[in-house]
């Protein structure tokens, strides 16, 4: 606790503090780990029914301007981006010349010469000098906008009833992975019905001085806090990958599944040759999805065996309140993933797992 | 915080209730509290023998995994195997329906424990 000066505030830690939000260091910020109603009724309240709100302030946004702005998009980032429409976000990538991943990212398409990039708080410094030295070489700029917006999640089937009364243009109207930008309670907002809980909701950015007073309102309308404990529960559940646990700069989107945000096709892009070579020599390591069917709570790190040897290793696990048992996400040798003798070494004890696929439960979000 | 007069506790927050030659081993409320919601006990086997502050049980939260040390010494005679289907049983109720071990006390010494009083004072540090 004693380095925490160093640690930043997002515009709702005295919320978080008034709730009573247990709080911890998390890329660079002090977050709420998880409020007095405890992580699983969290995750049980966005599972179930209700809304919960998180502050995911720590997330960085990027802003992309100018003429050159899709040429440059094209270059720096895995995903077409002349396929997106205005109105539309896709869930996107950034690669260095080793085809392995500096971030994860969302691209938003504000306008033919102006886009919005979402990225990992962790990341955001590395990402921000990454894309201003790739600028250079474009007709583009790139503003980071991280400090002065908050970004809230307003996740489960309640979100859409809880934020309509405050603003005017119909949510209704925004599909999944599409935006608006609006008036939200008097701010600008950038509006997208998107998340990482596999819950209908939507991701909201406004502006740091609007933070308080929509988070209060939508607090008072029933949303409930939920901290970064249950937030990971509802991603690992749905096998959404989350960067340094399933991605990394040593891993490429051909190990990691994800090829459908990477076009190959689409013109040259940083990371393309390695990757399509990668491809081509086929997955150094195959990540997989395992079900515990001995009992247990698989964990990051936690080694995946069979026949006697360690195969591979977990990424993501937990025990899945809906599923009733212990699943994780893991990277293993690639001849073994068909294995159906596979096991996740708990404290020495080899615990049989078997082969499934993601979402761990059903997804909610509106297709 | 409760804190049973009736206990004995140790520095590393589990609480220990001797009754004749044996004895109840389980976390404190305070333990329970600072782990938040446990999803998973690993109870330990019957007739396993456990020195004073050896781990006789893995307790785990959803984020954290965490060893049960024993407050003293003994050999485990039953195990709450309903831990394995109720592992919330430790936050509602660490005292009573919560308890993890029952141990045959192989050494009574409880001169490195704490009364409740103690303990009080000692969660106030």
């Amino acid at each position: 606790m004693s380095d925490n000066a160093t640690l930043a505030k997002t515009p709702l830690f005295d919320e978080h503090t008034r709730l009573g939000g247990k709080m911890v260091p998390f890329a660079g910020f002090e977050m709420p780990v998880q409020y007095p109603l405890g992580a699983l009724k969290e995750y049980q309240a966005v599972r179930d029914g209700k809304a919960g709100i998180f502050d995911i302030t720590h997330m960085g946004q990027v802003r992309v301007t100018g003429t050159g702005a899709l040429a440059f998009l094209q270059y720096v980032t895995t995903n077409d981006v002349s396929k997106l429409a205005v109105g539309q976000v896709h869930y996107s990538s950034l690669l260095n010349e080793q085809g392995t991943f500096i971030d994860d990212i969302t691209t938003y398409k504000i306008s033919d010469g102006e886009y919005y990039l979402c990225i990992n708080a962790a990341n955001r410094h590395k990402d921000v000098a990454h894309l201003q030295a790739q600028a250079a070489n474009f007709d583009v700029t790139v503003s980071d906008e991280s400090d002065d917006t908050t970004l809230l999640a307003l996740q489960g089937s309640e979100a859409q009833s809880l934020l309509q009364p405050l603003t005017d243009t119909d949510l209704e109207s925004i599909g999944y992975y599409r935006f608006a930008q609006l008036e939200l309670d008097g701010a600008d907002a950038i509006v997208s019905r998107t998340g990482y809980t596999g819950e209908d909701g939507f991701e909201i950015y406004i502006p740091n001085t609007a933070a308080k007073h929509i988070w209060l309102k939508l607090e008072k309308a029933g949303a409930i806090p939920i901290g970064l404990a249950a937030r990971d529960m509802l991603r690992t559940e749905m096998g959404y990958a989350l960067y340094g646990h399933e991605i990394s700069d040593s891993i490429t989107p051909v190990e990691a599944k994800l090829m459908w945000i990477t076009k190959l096709d689409k013109g040259d892009f940083i990371g393309r040759a390695a990757v399509e070579q990668r491809k081509a020599e086929g997955a150094k390591l195959s990540m997989i999805a395992l079900k515990l069917t001995g009992r247990g709570i698989p964990r990051e790190h936690y080694k995946v065996v069979a026949d006697g040897k360690e195969i591979g290793e977990v990424t993501s696990g937990m025990h899945s309140p809906l599923a009733g048992c212990g699943v994780a996400i893991a990277y293993v040798e690639p001849e073994y993933a068909a294995s159906d003798c596979l096991a996740i070494d708990i404290r020495g004890k080899a615990v049989p797992a078997e082969r499934t696929t993601t979402p761990f439960v059903r997804s909610n979000v509106r297709r | 915080m409760s804190i049973p007069a009736d206990l004995m506790y140790s520095k590393d927050h589990e609480w220990v209730r001797i009754d004749g030659d044996n004895a109840t081993f389980g976390l404190t409320d305070h333990a329970q509290e600072a782990l938040g919601d446990i999803v998973f006990v690993e109870i330990p086997e019957e007739g396993r023998a456990v020195a004073a502050g050896d781990a006789f049980a893995v307790v785990e939260s959803v984020k954290a995994v965490s060893d049960a040390y024993a407050p003293i010494a003994g050999e485990v005679i039953e195990s709450n195997g309903q831990l394995e289907e109720t592992p919330e049983k430790v936050n509602e109720d660490p005292y009573g329906d919560g308890w993890i071990a029952k141990v045959k006390v192989t050494d009574g010494d409880t001169s490195h424990l704490m009364d409740a009083d103690a303990y009080a004072k000692f969660l106030e540090e």
